[in-house]
């Protein structure tokens, strides 16, 4: 049995779900294809619906 | 996205891909490839000097092949890992060529071109697959002649044309100015060394090229040979430099864009392609049209949409604030064509629902809302994971269990499952993070539980 967790894809949604297993204390391995993390999020100016910056 | 590169629960193998996956809920065996950077993680310090040294310039893909980058490259400048990575496919040194400029240039010794991939084995208890998704390829639909009128492009092309770190600093230029633009440049480079021939000629004879051109034409110097070479080396550079400031004075009249054209529904709601509605797209359209708008007041958009659909919290107000500050209108109706008009102009052909004609529209720009498709590594993904996929190849969930795949122990979350937008991106991401958080720790509770 193991406790850590795997996220396959570092967009918006891996990064939050390794984030919150991270403060819960979880060991997480976040594996992205890319050079860096970030996905299509980290490619907007700016987000609906409050226009803030992406990234 | 810092946090994530410095919280200390966080093993982020980035630049890594998904080789094996054995076993099952609480005990999956899973084979990761590290790709080679033929840079050393450990040792860069992101500083991209290197870069700056590199001669070698490559279409830059997180731009959209809209700018350029160099074959050593980070993905974005605020990247995390800022570790820089070799584009194998185009650097010189690894083409086995002769090079090895950012070798020399890097101070931290970080470049290593004998770098190989690296094999990592983990343990692990759950599988959350948070991979995404891909913009539909309007390329499919011929009749908006995407990639064949310059100054049509796609929403998230847009995106990088509207940031202040893009291609453009955040300038609306047209794609079709630029490209006269880039022309431009290229032939000033050309004419400089033309001009260089041309005045070495001048000095020997002690006479302007235009003079002498003038009287070579009526036929005088005929039997000089020397006199022939710089009549050659001149009309040589007479096509260069003639169709230059054609184009310069064309590139005078050059504005930012500013009557804008969104199209609603590329690829979705289209039952050649998806039947569905992706979600997001209106948003995103209203949204771009705002930021065009603050970069310069006097810019209008139409958006044309079947309808528009803003659903979500605080969604219907943005797009109110949207129609009345920020010069956008929306015309109810379906695109049927768009063509290339005068100047570069894109011509959208609409019918107009309301009043019931078919209309058409000139344009500085068009922007495609394209739709949200599956991305093209699930396949290989879902295979090795043992997942089903749904009809229109997202990783098959059900409504009453919607972070849960077909596989105890595997979650998803985000578009990898479903077209949606960041909000609900993130809801799904907290719920799959504590669904996995369950099974690794106490087995899945569902199975014993009572599901909703
Ligand atoms: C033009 C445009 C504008 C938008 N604007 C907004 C907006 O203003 N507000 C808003 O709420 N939403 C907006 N959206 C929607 C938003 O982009 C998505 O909701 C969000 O990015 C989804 O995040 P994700 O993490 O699920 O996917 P992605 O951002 O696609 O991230 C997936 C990640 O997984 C990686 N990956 C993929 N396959 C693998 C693999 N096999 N192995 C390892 N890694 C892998 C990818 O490289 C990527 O980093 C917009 C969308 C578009 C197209
Ligand atoms: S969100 Fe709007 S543009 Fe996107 S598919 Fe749905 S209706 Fe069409």
């Amino acid at each position: 049995m193991s406790k850590d967790i795997l996220v396959i894809g570092g967009g918006i949604a891996g990064i939050q779900s390794s984030l919150d297993l991270a403060e819960m204390g979880v060991k997480v391995h976040l594996v992205e294809k890319l050079p860096s993390i970030g996905g299509k999020m980290a490619q907007l100016d700016k987000t609906f619906p409050t226009n803030d910056c992406a990234i | 996205m810092l946090d994530v590169g410095r919280h200390p629960n966080i093993d982020l193998l980035a630049y890594s891909e998904i080789e094996k996956v054995e076993g099952e809920a609480g005990n999956f065996k899973i084979t990761v490839r590290r790709k080679a950077r033929y840079v050393e993680e450990d040792k860069c310090t992101g500083c991209g000097a290197c870069k700056e040294k590199c001669p070698t310039i490559v279409p830059d893909a997180f731009n959209e092949g809209l700018g350029e980058r160099k074959a050593i490259y980070s993905w974005f400048a605020q990247g995390i890992p800022s570790t820089h990575t070799i584009d194998s496919n185009y650097c010189r040194q690894l083409q086995g060529k002769k090079c090895g400029v950012c070798a020399k240039t890097c101070q931290a010794g970080a470049i290593n071109f004998e770098q190989k991939d690296r094999i990592v084995e983990l343990t692990v208890g759950a599988i959350i697959v948070a991979a995404g998704y891909d913009v539909f390829d309007p390329v499919k639909i011929p009749e908006y002649r995407y990639k064949k009128i310059p100054n049509v492009v796609t929403a998230i092309e847009f995106e990088r044309l509207l940031s202040a770190s893009g291609p453009t600093a955040g300038h609306l230029d047209r794609p079709s100015d630029r490209a006269i633009e880039a022309e431009i440049e290229a032939l000033e480079k050309k004419a400089a060394k033309s001009q260089k021939l041309v005045a070495k000629f001048e000095e020997q004879f002690n006479q302007s090229s235009a003079d002498f051109y003038a009287k070579f034409q009526k036929g005088e110097y005929k039997d000089d040979e020397e006199r022939n070479k710089w009549a050659e080396k001149y009309k040589e550079h007479l096509t260069i430099v003639e169709p230059l400031e054609v184009m310069k004075k064309k590139a005078e009249g050059f504005t930012a864009a500013k009557r804008l054209a969104f199209i609603q529904c590329v690829g979705s709601r289209d039952f050649r392609f998806y039947p569905f509605c992706s979600g997001y797209c209106c948003m995103h359209s209203i949204k771009e049209a705002i930021i065009a708008h603050e970069h310069g007041p006097d810019t209008t958009s139409t958006i044309f949409g079947m309808d528009i659909r803003a659903i979500g919290k605080g969604f219907e107000e943005y797009k109110i604030r949207g129609g009345n500050h920020s010069n956008i209108s929306y015309v109810r109706g379906r695109v049927a064509e768009i063509q290339d008009g005068p100047e570069n102009n894109p011509i959208v052909v609409y019918e107009d629902t309301k009043e019931r004609m078919v209309k058409s529209q000139e344009f500085d720009m068009v922007i495609l809302a394209t739709a949200c498709a599956p991305t093209k590594g699930i396949y290989e993904l879902a295979d090795k994971l043992g997942i089903e996929l749904d009809a229109y190849d997202f990783i098959k969930t059900s409504p009453l269990s919607p972070v849960d795949t077909s596989k105890p122990g595997i979650f998803v979350c985000g578009c990898a499952g479903a077209p949606m937008d960041v909000p609900e991106s993130v809801a799904q991401a907290s719920s799959a993070a504590e669904r996995a958080a369950e099974v690794a720790f106490e087995g899945d509770v569902r199975k014993e539980k009572a599901v909703a």
